[in-house]
């Protein structure tokens, strides 16, 4: 019971003096029985010699204390503005659904009128007479609408996406006016977005059906701002209870005579509590109702009330879940068909799924009231119920973080920590490059001694020459003649694509995985020779979907290219207005039709691929000598949030807003270096290599390294040149200049 | 002191975004100050990068270097590097035009890559016998490390220089204009010819590739005139 009951104890000291949780009060008498004597005995001048505190001491641990509380203090400035803002959001979000129910009505009401006029003209044209009046106006409520609306010529052309069948183009269509409408009438995307963003976050899902990606992007980048939100919180949580103690030390005696009250109550806490649990699985108006109703009362209500918000939240999430934003848009589709069917009706669904939504939209919206109301309360100064109320918003995050941990949790406990598993030893010398193929156990490796081979993880052949090997290169790629620096596979795992020190990039068919690795030589598997770069191409990224390519050189240019186009492969030419040189490049997969390109000035560059115009610059610095240090290895965008990941020569991995170009955060990463980076397909973890010879795994969210492996051995002053994630097997892998290619499973 | 000297050491690394002019281009280092494991490998670059056509300074090892890792880390080298001349031959060398691995009229060479050795088409026995080769060399049962090399796998280095001296005949006999190119340019054949005289890899009656007289130090290969099969 003690876990969940620390919660409540908090609200219990804005109102009564000594009105304290049980537990927390009698840990906080015996923690602060120490300073209290502490704190005489200073008094006493050290006249005492039994009690060895100095005067010094003494200061020290008041001047500690007093620091302590102006952090507090500052926390709760700082937490007070983040709720204040969250009450703005809340009010404009109510404000936006009122808007949105009021356009609907209206909106309703012209598709009202244009259906009767279809019909109108139908019968005209069939039995060759106007219908009759009477029948025209059976739906009551819509007359006005037909006066107000019936010179709008564009309404008939609207009415068709919600009224024709469930077809994909209808809906799609429907959808988008829909989000349009939205859009003027102030509801805007962002606040669809966050809501289905947090679906997302909450599902694991990743979903790429972007109908407006720059919205999601930002929605997303909302999503990253208020999981750190939450993270403060629970920090503060931590210092909540050092105010509470000092509260509490002056209260001691008082507390002492109100022990068995406080027993009393912490009894009723855990009655609540239990209540709550019941009530959680079961129904979540009951909850709501009974807020409402002890609104005044106890202050362990309030958290009650919390708690009650907070299930609402879930379940609304959870309603909305599978079907993301399509599940909002359709259900005002949905909305919209009905209401066209019976209007005088309204208040009356049909669809049990639609009931239950409905619902919970007016839950939120009760509990946005509430919200709304009580703040006014906090800002008139009463700092108590500021820190009840802090302690629910806290509450509320607090669970939405916990589901998400929850889910990081099922994650890693599938693949707690990964272990070295096979030691690919074919090449001759450093290993620049690999890429795993899209769904089977495959791995190509690119090398400094111009070949590239391809591995077959599943398929350990029985070794002819020797019995401890366990995995033999499959095929053998020799066309380069220089070093291979880059490689990717196609997503449909059909093609690859290498580039290296002779300029060329070349397009390969990919072997079958069941290849002889002494069957004789095929030279189409060769398919194309992209040939265009002045100088070195030093990295390559594929389109996620689309057959296509960018390419970044030595030359000062990145390319895009169409791989299999024989005649003109190279599709167009991007190079910096600064005369940077681009170190690494990589498709922007947030947002369709952008793209990330590192540049030898520690800077990064995203261009609009259509307009070949720049549209953000990532810097992390304008200092000369720092951007001398700062050489970017590798980029890498999230695969599903506006974030790019920038590795670094001098050890820091760093992580920029694509929206804002702002840097979001800045870690040492490693000990030398940072070569290489990938991120695993669900946007959850990092992979980062480097020239100290370890590989990291990093947590995104919390950016944390999760596991440290000691991979590789040097070469000159080369260690680890690449690493790669599988994308949909538990497969990473990291290449070295030692000739060597580890997987990990 | 010792910090500041590390800030100043030039890393040797190829960054990327480094153009093709200055790939590799580090100031040369003494051996001795070569601190990683496999410092040899690193040195023979640095030798070769320094002057391929001076082939008597690569091929001599640095005092106190164990010749059985020497002789392993050349080879190495000689496998890496021949697959430059397996790419122009790709471009020539079809089955159709050879459709028997020979360099002379006296040997075809059977493919040892099989099961049961094979009459391969000149282009599929080279590839196969560098990927061949390429895995005896990374073998974990034979080269486990590149600092120790057991004297019994030693002895492996002989059948892989044997077999891959056979890609040299057969561009030199077939494939002139490759093999003339690509000898300019790397000065391969004549480093290997020498390597496997200096250490008694092969027998001297099979170096058939002419070479100049300082490399082969006046000794000829003889012909009995017959076409045999010769085994792997």
């Amino acid at each position: 019971m003690r876990g969940p009951l620390t919660p409540f104890s908090l609200p219990a000291m804005n109102t009564e003096e000594g009105y304290n949780g049980g537990k927390p009060g009698q840990q906080q008498q015996q923690a602060g029985g120490g300073f209290g004597q502490k704190g005489d005995n200073g008094d006493g001048g050290g006249v005492n010699n039994k009690v060895k505190y100095t005067m010094p001491g003494v200061l020290h641990f008041i001047q500690h204390e007093w620091s302590n509380f102006e952090l507090e203090r500052s926390h709760w400035e700082i937490d007070r503005a983040e709720l204040q803002a969250r009450i703005a959001f809340l009010q404009g979000e109510r404000k936006g659904q009122d808007n949105l129910k009021n356009d609907l009505i209206r909106r309703i009401q012209m598709l009202e009128h244009a259906l009767r006029a279809e019909r109108a003209k139908y019968h005209k044209l069939k039995y060759g007479t106007e219908i009759p009046q009477s029948e025209m106006q059976l739906p009551s409520a819509s007359s006005s609408a037909q006066d107000e609306y019936s010179s709008i010529p564009e309404v008939g052309a609207d009415s068709e996406a919600p009224l024709s069948s469930v077809s994909n183009v209808s809906w799609k269509q429907g959808r988008q006016l829909l989000r349009e409408y939205l859009h003027e009438i102030g509801y805007t995307d962002t606040i669809i977005d966050v809501r289905s963003s947090r679906v997302r976050n909450l599902l694991g899902l990743n979903n790429n059906n972007n109908l407006s990606g720059i919205e999601q992007g930002q929605s997303d980048n909302n999503q990253i701002n208020g999981n750190n939100y939450n993270k403060r919180f629970s920090d503060n949580q931590g210092q909540c209870s050092p105010t509470k103690r000092t509260q509490q030390q002056q209260q001691q005696q008082n507390q002492k005579k109100l022990l068995d009250v406080e027993s009393a109550v912490m009894a009723n806490f855990e009655f609540l509590s239990e209540m709550r649990s019941t009530s959680d699985s079961g129904d979540v108006d009951m909850d709501d109702d009974g807020v409402d109703d002890d609104d005044d009362d106890e202050d362990d209500d309030d958290d009650e009330m919390g708690m009650a918000d907070d299930v609402i939240d879930m379940t609304s999430i959870c309603k909305f879940g599978p079907d993301d934003v399509d599940a909002e848009a359709e259900e005002v589709v949905n909305e919209l068909q009905l209401l066209t069917e019976d209007i005088s009706n309204k208040e009356n669904e049909q669809n049990d799924w639609k009931v239950s939504n409905r619902d919970v939209f007016n839950k939120n919206s009760n509990n946005a009231n509430w919200i709304k109301n009580e703040p006014v309360e906090m800002v008139d100064g009463n700092m108590d119920l500021a820190l009840g109320l802090g302690e629910l918003a806290q509450l509320t995050v607090n669970n939405e973080s916990e589901t998400n941990a929850d889910i990081i949790d099922m994650k890693t406990a599938s693949r707690k920590t990964w272990n070295a598993k096979y030691t690919l030893r074919s090449h001759f010398d450093g290993v620049r490059a690999l890429a795993f193929h899209p769904t089977e156990s495959i791995l190509i490796t690119a090398s400094e001694d111009h070949t590239m081979k391809l591995w077959n993880l599943q398929k350990t052949i029985a070794p002819k020459k020797s019995a401890s090997l366990d995995v033999e290169p499959l095929y053998t790629f020799r066309s380069h003649t220089g070093p291979v620096f880059c490689l990717a596979i196609s997503k449909n795992g059909e093609h690859c694509y290498s580039g290296g020190l002779d300029n060329v990039i070349k397009v390969w068919a990919m072997p079958s995985a069941n290849i002889d690795p002494y069957d004789s030589y095929d030279k189409n598997i060769l398919i194309n020779n992209l040939e265009g770069h002045e100088d070195a191409v030093w990295g390559i990224s594929v389109h996620h979907n689309r057959s296509e390519l960018l390419s970044c050189s030595a030359d000062g240019s990145v390319k895009l290219w169409s791989p299999t186009n024989l005649k003109t492969p190279c599709l167009s030419s991007y190079v910096s207005d600064q005369d940077e040189i681009p170190t690494s490049v990589d498709y922007v997969r947030d947002i369709e039709g952008q793209f990330v390109a590192s540049y030898n000035s520690s800077h990064c560059v995203i261009y609009d691929i259509e307009t070949k115009s720049p549209i953000t610059r990532l810097e992390c610095s304008k200092d000369p000598s720092e951007m001398a240090t700062q050489l970017i290895h590798r980029v890498k965008c999230h695969p599903t949030l506006p974030l790019t990941i920038t590795a670094h020569d001098d050890h820091h991995i760093r992580f920029f807003d694509n929206n804002t170009g702002k840097m979001v955060h800045s870690m040492v990463a490693h000990l030398d270096a940072v070569t290489s980076l990938a991120v695993d397909p669900n946007g959850l973890y990092l992979l980062s290599g480097s020239h100290d010879s370890s590989i990291r795994i990093w947590n995104l969210e919390s950016k944390t390294c999760v596991q440290e492996i000691t991979a590789h051995r040097k070469k000159l002053d080369e260690s680890i040149l690449d690493v790669a994630f599988h994308p949909s097997e538990a497969y990473i892998a990291s290449a070295g200049a030692d000739s060597l290619v580890k997987v990990f499973v | 002191m010792k910090m500041a000297e590390s800030v100043k050491k030039l890393l040797k690394r190829n960054k990327p975004g480094t153009k093709a002019n200055f790939f590799r281009k580090w100031p040369d280092e003494p051996f001795e100050e070569m601190e990683s494991t496999l410092a040899v490998q690193e040195f023979i670059q640095q030798q070769i990068r320094i002057d391929p056509s001076n082939i008597d300074i690569i091929l001599t090892p640095p005092d106190s270097q164990e010749e059985g890792v020497w002789k392993y880390e050349h080879l190495r080298q000689f496998c890496m590097e021949l697959n430059g001349l397996a790419v122009e031959l790709q471009t020539e060398c079809l089955p159709d035009t050879c459709s028997q691995m020979t360099s002379t009229e006296q040997w075809i060479f059977l493919c040892a890559a099989h099961k049961t050795p094979k009459e391969c088409p000149a282009i599929d026995y080279t590839r196969h016998t560098l990927d061949g080769a390429a895995c005896l060399l990374n073998s974990n049962k034979y080269f486990p490390s590149r600092v120790n090399i057991k004297e019994s796998s030693v002895a492996k280095l002989g059948s892989v220089c044997r077999r891959v001296y056979r890609i040299f005949s057969h561009a030199y006999y077939h494939h002139q204009n490759i093999y003339n190119k690509f000898e300019n340019e790397t000065y391969l054949c004549q480093r290997f010819t020498k390597f496997v005289i200096k250490y008694s890899l092969m027998a001297k009656e099979n170096l058939i590739v002419p070479m100049p007289d300082a490399i082969m130090q006046g000794i000829r290969t003889e012909e009995d005139g017959t076409t045999s099969i010769k085994e792997p």
